[in-house]
Order: structure tokens, then sequence, then C-alpha cells
């Protein structure tokens, strides 16, 4: 061990690059495996002919067609799908941003009753399972309430992203209260602080909060696919697992198609993602860790 | 500690909370009072109804609509397709608790009425005072399977898709065996001629019937062989499972066979295996003809039998029509389900979608058509010999008890076929009690 | 002068009101929309479901003429927790929990590290780790399906040396399977968790340990473990509860629960009890096992991870 020690105290240079070789080396590779399936998905969803040897995962030049895409939306209606996940999508980001706000600004800066209450109840929200909760929710929403196949019905168990209450609420948390005591000594009321104080100076909680909120309802299967049964109700992550688990004889190439409509599907999140990865980074998140 | 004890504050306090809103849930579920009665079973008006969302029922079933509707401008009929989902049996559950059932569903499967039934979503066609005697006029000694336990029907026993062997005839002449008489008859032969198709290269597997888990999945692969080997056995006869009887072991053992002999493949498969070249032979139905057309050089045999001479029996996967409770005009429903099952209607329901109406003696009432179609032929023949999955409550749940201990046995190879039958049978047992 | 007394008069009159709701009494206006929807999809949901799970319920239609659903005590936690598919699936979770934890902990811990320290390629490294972590697994599991079926790219490269039956209907490897993937799924998120935790590390540490003579292995073991313990904790609790919500993937990837059910998971039973067979009674049983269970593993996690940090 002394020895070890000793000897990397007198080079310290070669560690040092042994690690960095290492470091970009572990990196790589998991890089790759991270990445590659989403190459492939392109790949296999110009194919003509599915290819699962490994020549197939490279793009064939007599072995491209767009095909697969016309099939899938002759299958599915992909723009109809497509624009039901966007109301979904739409209406959380909605809820979430309007009352998640409003939320994390009385949770960090004004006292009030029963304001215990409330962030227990967030963090309770955070820690159970909705899909445990999925017969109960069925009965209620389908039947008593009769939302079945709506908009509405889809839309609200998922309606506000406590996680992103959580972000509004450390946010909030570090601008310093005497900002808001000031305004409300200039006699501005509560309304308007949030609106001109508040909200510019947690811009950027707002973009990670949608990036946070977009990918819940975007990507969400079990709920849409109980609670919808018309196929024009559907969104896309709903129809593609229909055509995944019932694909029928009708395409030529159901792999192709099933890989065209994954492609659809993962493209607004990776692209919007992609966009604005870096107010996805770890200090904004990482904020509800500390918790 | 302290964020263990802020969890559990919260936990308490989210605990007085559901004590408030207790008194909310419990409110919405007494739903009580009751809509249905003699009245509802005379009344007249317009009705709505659901079809089966396959292209040639929709169309049969505009022309229907249409001729119907010239004739009765006070009682309207409006249809539509079954809204697509998972199943319709699923979609019709949520529609009965929903309370927005259509008053008729020309899709209604006989394993899940009794379900519907328990759930108060289905009128009791004997309540019409001709609703016994139509049943069994039209039907026939079939009209049987599809009585519920309280001798009553709660639904319209239609149409059969009784399912046969599709073969695929350039692969059969590839492996050298006769593509215009199969050698098919019996369940060896059967074997045999899979083994020639897989050991010469003219098809990867001999037939690939879905492996999934599915309780469905049993309508092509055991429940056929099944109703062959027991000459017509239903899996639940008065009360009790039949399945692990001498017929029902040696249908699993046939399928063994095949799975250890590598003749079908044991992965779900993407696709149609069958249309895809990936297999030489198929289980399927009338449906099939249409999604198989030209792209298959076909034909087909009935289910293979144990010993030549044996009449083949097949699993008819029929679809009836159900009367809904939600339905306030059940007078004009139940015309407007005689008119639906009238001879004439059934004679173009067959010419159209090439699926059997149940009615007794098919291939004499409908000679013109056999002869003008002779590949429907032995469909016909095989639906008079069709049988069902029994009117039991759990009918989805015992499925699922079969389908379970064919997957274990008989795919899987973990459990002996003796034992996971008969432990199946014990538990259906149970669940057909009620 | 106008201005100086108004908000005095104010204060004065919402001196009574601040007693009893606080001092700033519109913060309950605030919260108001958050806690009805709170109790609507949980509270309420949390209760009808213990509700339902004592009481023989079945899907009635409106107005049907079907008796009230009769209390039948713990029938249906009988019938779920003797059903061996349950069994099962428990076992499964299990099996996907022994994975998805340690391998989840150990690869976001080390990639986050290396991430932390390289300066070239940053935002494409971390990009290409958070791309499966925002894609809806709906379209990721289709081209895993693609890799990993028999015939498939996997399979081919393995060659000889793949099993028999293939992955996905290979009673022993569907689970693990399965957990390989939701790791790879959620790997993103346990990252960006870990990454935060490393920067909250202070600096002064790693120089105190280097001045102690410690190597990079030893400083990563006596700095950078205790450090990011918090963030140790949260990643198990949520990749537990991950396990807890497992769906999607058994549903599609292993064909509607795996050969022999050896993927189901007690969602996809609920799913499978309460609404394909409709006894939603047994059903919410099991959803009610669940959440307790959930409760009990974060308490748990919470008192053995979690011991030292607060």
């Amino acid at each position: 061990m002394s020895i070890k020690a000793s000897t990397d105290i007198e080079s310290p240079d070669t560690e040092k690059t042994r690690a960095k070789v290492f470091r970009y080396l572990l990196l790589g590779v998991g890089a790759f495996v991270f990445i590659f399936p989403f190459y492939y998905m392109i790949v296999g969803s110009l194919q003509a002919n599915p290819d699962t040897s490994i020549a197939g995962a490279f793009p064939h030049p007599d072995n491209l067609t767009l095909s697969n895409y016309t099939d899938i939306n002759n299958e599915i209606d992909l723009w109809g799908s497509l624009l039901n996940s966007g109301i979904f999508t739409g209406g959380v980001l909605i809820c979430t941003l309007t009352f998640g706000v409003l939320t994390g600004y009385a949770l960090a800066q004004l006292q009030f009753r029963g304001k215990g209450v409330v962030f227990g109840l967030m963090l309770l929200v955070q820690m159970v399972p909705f899909h445990l909760l999925l017969i109960p929710l069925y009965v209620l929403i389908a039947r008593d309430y009769g939302l079945g196949d709506s908009y509405l019905g889809i839309i609200l168990p998922f309606a506000i992203n406590s996680t992103a209450v959580f972000i509004f609420r450390q946010y909030f948390l570090q601008v310093p209260a005497s900002l808001f005591e000031a305004a409300r000594i200039d006699g501005a009321s509560e309304v308007r602080i949030l609106w001109q104080v508040a909200l510019p100076l947690v811009r950027p909680a707002m973009l990670t909060a949608t990036l946070l909120t977009f990918i819940g309802p975007w990507n969400e299967f079990l709920w849409p696919f109980l609670i919808t049964k018309e196929q024009s109700m559907q969104p896309l992550a709903v129809s593609l697992a229909n055509f995944i688990s019932n694909a029928a004889a009708t395409t030529s190439n159901p792999f192709g198609a099933i890989l065209a409509g994954a492609c659809i599907l993962a493209a607004p999140a990776i692209i919007l993602f992609i966009f604005f990865q870096r107010h996805f980074i770890s200090t904004n998140i990482g904020s509800s860790v500390k918790g | 500690m302290k964020r263990t004890q802020g969890f559990i504050r919260a936990q308490a306090i989210a605990g007085a909370a559901l004590a408030s809103v207790l008194a909310v849930g419990l409110a919405g579920c007494g739903s009580s009072g009751s809509s249905t009665g003699a009245d509802a079973l005379t009344a007249k008006g317009d009705i709505k109804i659901w079809l089966s969302n396959n292209k040639a029922e929709v169309a049969w079933g505009k022309q229907l609509v249409d001729s119907w509707n010239k004739d009765h401008p006070d009682e309207q009929v409006s249809a539509q397709e079954i809204p697509a989902g998972k199943s319709s049996e699923e979609v019709i559950t949520s529609a009965i608790t929903a309370g927005n059932a259509p008053c008729l569903v020309l899709n209604t499967a006989p394993a899940a009425v009794p379900q519907f039934q328990k759930a108060g979503g289905l009128v009791d066609l004997t309540a019409f005072p001709d609703g016994e005697k139509y049943i069994t006029d039209r039907t026939g000694d079939q009209a049987e399977q599809f009585r519920s336990a309280d001798g009553k029907f709660y639904q319209m026993p239609w149409k059969s898709n009784p399912v046969v062997i599709y073969y695929n005839k350039d692969m059969f002449a590839k492996a050298g065996l006769d593509p215009e008489n199969p050698p098919l008859e019996t369940q060896d032969e059967f074997l045999a001629a899979g083994e020639k198709l897989v050991a010469s290269g003219a098809s990867q597997y001999a037939i690939f019937p879905s492996p999934g888990s599915e309780f469905y999945q049993s309508f092509f692969d055991f429940l056929p062989i099944f109703a062959t080997n027991s000459s017509g056995k239903m899996i639940v006869e008065d009360g009790k499972a039949t399945f692990a009887d001498k017929a029902g072991i040696a249908t699993a053992e046939f399928w063994k066979k095949i799975y250890d002999k590598k003749l079908a493949g044991t992965e779900v498969y993407v696709g149609d295996a069958f249309a895809d070249g990936k297999s030489a032979m198929a289980i399927s139905g009338p449906w099939a003809i249409a999604a198989y057309g030209d792209k298959v050089n076909w034909g087909t045999v009935p289910v293979p039998v144990q010993k030549t001479g044996d009449k083949s029996y097949t699993f008819s996967d029929a679809k009836n029509i159900g009367m809904y409770t939600s339905c306030k005009n059940q007078g004009t429903a139940w015309d407007f389900l005689k008119y639906a099952t009238s001879e004439e209607q059934d004679g173009t329901f067959l010419t159209e979608t090439g699926q059997m109406p149940i009615r007794s003696n098919l291939d004499t009432v409908y000679s013109d058509y056999f002869a003008a179609n002779p590949e429907y032929l032995s469909f016909a023949e095989q639906a008079g010999r069709a049988v069902d999955i029994p009117s039991v409550p759990g009918a989805v749940e015992i499925l699922q008890v079969l389908r379970d201990a064919y997957l274990k046995s008989v795919i899987n190879g973990s459990e002996s076929i003796d034992k996971a039958f008969s432990d199946a049978a014990t538990k259906v047992d149970t669940l057909a009690k009620g | 002068m106008a201005t100086d007394l108004k908000p005095q008069r104010s204060s004065a009159r919402t001196g009574v009101v601040s007693k009893i709701l606080g001092r700033h009494p519109l913060g309950l206006v605030f919260v108001t929309p958050y806690v009805i929807f709170v109790c609507g999809v949980l509270a309420i949901p949390l209760v009808y479901s213990v509700w339902i799970s004592f009481h023989d319920f079945i899907f009635t239609a409106p107005g049907a003429n079907v008796p009230p659903a009769p209390f039948v005590g713990l029938d249906n936690y009988v019938t779920v927790l003797t059903d061996p598919q349950v069994q099962r699936s428990f076992l499964n979770i299990g099996i996907f929990l022994i994975i998805n934890v340690p391998l989840t902990v150990v690869l976001s811990l080390v990639i986050a590290n290396a991430l932390n320290k390289v300066v070239r390629m940053k935002t494409f490294f971390r990009v290409s780790y958070y791309v499966p972590y925002v894609t809806a697994s709906v379209a990721v599991v289709s081209v895993w399906l693609f890799l990993f079926r028999e015939g498939g790219l996997i399979t081919s490269i393995m060659g000889s040396f793949a099993p028999e039956p293939s992955f996905l209907s290979n009673p022993l490897l569907a689970m693990p399977t399965v957990a390989l993937y939701v790791t790879w799924k959620q790997l993103g998120l346990f990252i960006l968790l870990y990454l935060a935790a490393l920067q909250a590390i202070p600096k002064e540490l790693y120089e105190s340990a280097s001045l102690d003579g410690a190597n990079s292995w030893q400083s990563f073991r006596a700095v950078t473990i205790p450090g990011v313990r918090p963030a140790t904790v949260l990643v198990t609790l949520l990749s537990t509860i991950t396990g807890a919500n497992l769906f999607t993937e058994p549903y599609l990837l292993t064909g509607g629960g795996g050969p022999d059910g050896a993927s189901t998971s007690p969602v996809f039973l609920m799913y499978r009890i309460g609404i394909e067979q409709s006894k939603p009674d047994v059903g919410a049983a099991l959803g009610v096992i669940l959440v307790i269970c959930v409760f009990i593993i974060a308490l748990v996690q919470r008192r053995f991870v979690g011991g030292k940090d607060s």
C-alpha cells in the first residue's frame, strides 16, 4: 500500500493522464451504448426490409425507403395522435405552470396556517406511485365523473406536477424575502408582486419545470391507455403501443412501421431537450436532492 | 432524523385529510335506482348500435341500417364502429360502467356475457314474448351453448368464425408435399408434414400460433384441437372443467411435440408469421381470407383429427348480439335485432363478409353461395361443428388459468402437462361455481 | 400622509385575520387549487381504494338493478396473496430491484464522477446519457424488441453464445432483461442527481485528502461516497418506486408478462385482474398492499442508508 502510494506521488502526471484516458474511454463506451439504440431506431425506420444482421446496422442505399412512415400513418393516424399528445401535454403544462407557481410561491414566501400540511402533501404525492391508484382513479374518473374518452379525463391525474411545484418552491426560497417585503410596503398586491417581482426572477425555473413536466405526459402510456378507448382520442404513445401489440398483416414491414412511429414519438421530446439542455443541468434539479 | 419525522408527520396530516374526504368517497359509491322495466321493453323510437370495426362487416352494417331506416321513419337506427381499444370486451365494460352503451352491440363475445350480465348491463332477451322461440328457431341446437346459468338468453347467437388450418401451397410444393391434397387429415400426418416443411427448408416454422399470455390466444392453438379430440366439448360443462381429461391431455401433448421439434416459434412475433412467409400453416377464421388474400397462395383444411375417420370439430370464435340496459327503446331494438338476423340479412352477411351466421343447415339454406365460393365450404361444414366458450361467470379468468397452464407445460416445459392441467382444472372448478 | 395611514389601517384589520389564518391569508387561496388536486388524485382514490378492497365490488351499469357491494372483510386480500401469479410478480420485483438498484447506483455515480471531471465534449456526453430518460418508453421499447428478439442484432452478434430461448422469451432472462432496460432508460436522471451532489462537495475536502497522500480511488472512497450520501438515498428510493410502478416494460417488451409470468409486475397484474378480468376489488387490494410496501421500504431506506446525513 505504502509503496503504491509513493509511486503515485512520484509520477502524478502519468497517473493523471492514465485516469484521463480511462475517463474518456469509459464515457465514450457509455455514450455509444446510450446512443446506439436511437441510431438503430432511425436506420430501422428507413429500411424497406428489416435486416437484423450486423450489416443491417449500416444503412444500405438499396434498402432505403420512407414507406414505413406512410405505412404507420395509414395504420394509426399519426397527426391525430400527435395532436392528442400535444393537447394532453399542453393541458398539463398550463395547469402546472399556473397553479404550480402559485403554490411554490406561497410555500416559499408567504406565512399562512396549514402551510406545513400542504408541504407534507407535496412530499407525499411524490412518494406514492400514481399507478398504484389506477383502479380507484379509473372507477372515479370513468364512472363517477363520466370522463372516459375525454381530454379532461386524460389530463386530470397529471394536472399539477408536484416535482415542478417543488422546484418553484426551491427557487422562490432563494429570492431574499426582503425584496418582497419592500414591494408590500410600497402597497403592491400579492398578485402583482408575484407577477412583476417574483416571476421574472425565477424564469430559469420555468424552463426547467417545463422540460421536466413535458416528458411526463408526453411519454405516459398506462393512464391514457386505460381511459381512452376511442382511437381518435388516443395519444401517440398509446396508439403506437396498440399497434405494437396487435401489429396486423396489413403492413409489409411491421417492424419498420413501428420504428417509424417510435421516431415520431421520440423526436419532439429529444429535440426540445437538446435545444434547452443547458437548462436541464444538475444545479437546477439538484435543489430537490437537498430538499 | 428530522426528515423521517417530517415524513411521519406528513403521513399523519394526510391521514386527517383522508378522513375528512372519506364521506365524499363513499357518497360516490352508492348509486341506485332502476330505469329498466317493462316499459322499456315495448318502447319504440330511435336507437344506436355498434358494429365490429372489420371493413366488410361495416359495409354490411351500412346497407342493413339504410334498408331498415327507409321503412321505419320513426325508428331510426344510427350505427357506428365499436371504438377501437385493446379489446372489444374492455370497451364494452367501460361503456356499461359509464352508462353510455348503445342499444345493440353486434360484436358481443360470449365469454364476456356473464360478466356484462352480472354488471346489470344486458337485457334478458327471453323477456320479449317471442324471445325464446325466435332464438331457438333460428339457431337450432347450437343455441344451448349460449344459454346462461339462469336458463335465459342474454345474447342473440349471431355468427361464428370457425377456425381452420390455412396452409401455404407454394411451401408445401417446395417441401414435396401435395399442395392440392395436403396430408393433414390426422394429427400424426400434421406433425410429419410439419417436420418435412422445416427439414426441407421450405419454411422456418411449420406453424406459428402466438405464444403470448393473453387469455384469447388459446382460441388459435389449444381450443380447436381440443374441440376435435373431445368431439365437441366445451372447456367447462356442468360447472366442471373438462380440459384435463384424456382429450385435453392429448391436445397438450400434440402441441408439445410441435414445440419440442421446434416446428413453432416460442417468441411473440410482431406481424403475421403466415402472411410474412415465416410459417407454412396458420390457424385462423374466415376473416383472415381478406388479410391473406393474394399475399399468400393458400388453401384450407379442417382441424386435424386423432385417427382417420374421426369427425373434425373446431373452435367457433362466435360473436353475438347483446342488448344493453342503457337502451331506452328496447322494443325497436328487438325488432331491429330480428330484422338483422333474418334469413335474407344473414345471406347478405355471408356473401359480404364470408363469416358464418349461426343458424341450422347453413350449407343447404345458402347452397347457391357455397356452390359459387367453394373455398368457404370448409368453414360452413365446420360451422356446424363449432364449439365456443361457455357462458359461465369468470370466463375470461378461466381462459387465463388455462392459458397459464398451457404456457407453463406446453411451451416452456417447466411443469409436466398432467400436473399443470389437473391443477388448472381444480382452480377452474372453483371459479366456475361462481 | 394618506399613504402612511393606509398600510397601518390594513395591518390593524388583518391582525385578527392573521391570528387565525397566518400573516398572508392570500397564501391559502394560492395553494387551494393544488390542495384540491392532491385530494382528487391522491387522497380520495387512496381512501376509495381501501373501501373497494374490503367489498365485493364490480363494475356496474349506472342505475342497474344490482345489489350494493357487500362487505367481505379481508377476502380480496386473501385472494391476492394466495394467487401464485401475484407471488411470482413480487418475486419478479425482487429480482428487478436486486439487479436494478445496485447497478443504477454504481453506474450513475461512476459516470457522474467521470463527467464531473472532463472538460471536452462534456455537453455531448451529458446529452447522450439523458436522451433515453427523456424519450417515451413505448418508443425505445420497440428498438429493444428489435435488438433483443430472436435473430435480432444482439443475438446475431453473440452468435452461438446467444441464449436459447432468446432473452425475452427465456424464463430466466426475461426479468433481468427488463431490469437492464430500465437501468439504461433511467440512468440519465440519476447521473443528473449525482452531478448535483458532486458539485456540492467542497473542493477543500479533496485538497486536504490529496495533501494526506490519498490517490484518486482513496479520495473517491473517503470524500466522494460520503459526500453524495443524500443523493444515494434519493436514488435508491426513486429506483425502488420505479420498480413498484413497472408496467409498460413487461407489457410491451415481453409480450404481456413474459414466459410463465417470468416478467409480470404487480401493476401489470393490477391491470389484468382489475380491468381485463373485471375484478376491481381484487386489483384495488393489490394496489393497497403495494402502497403499504412502498411506505415501508421508503422508511427503512431512510433509516439505514440515510442514517448519517441529517
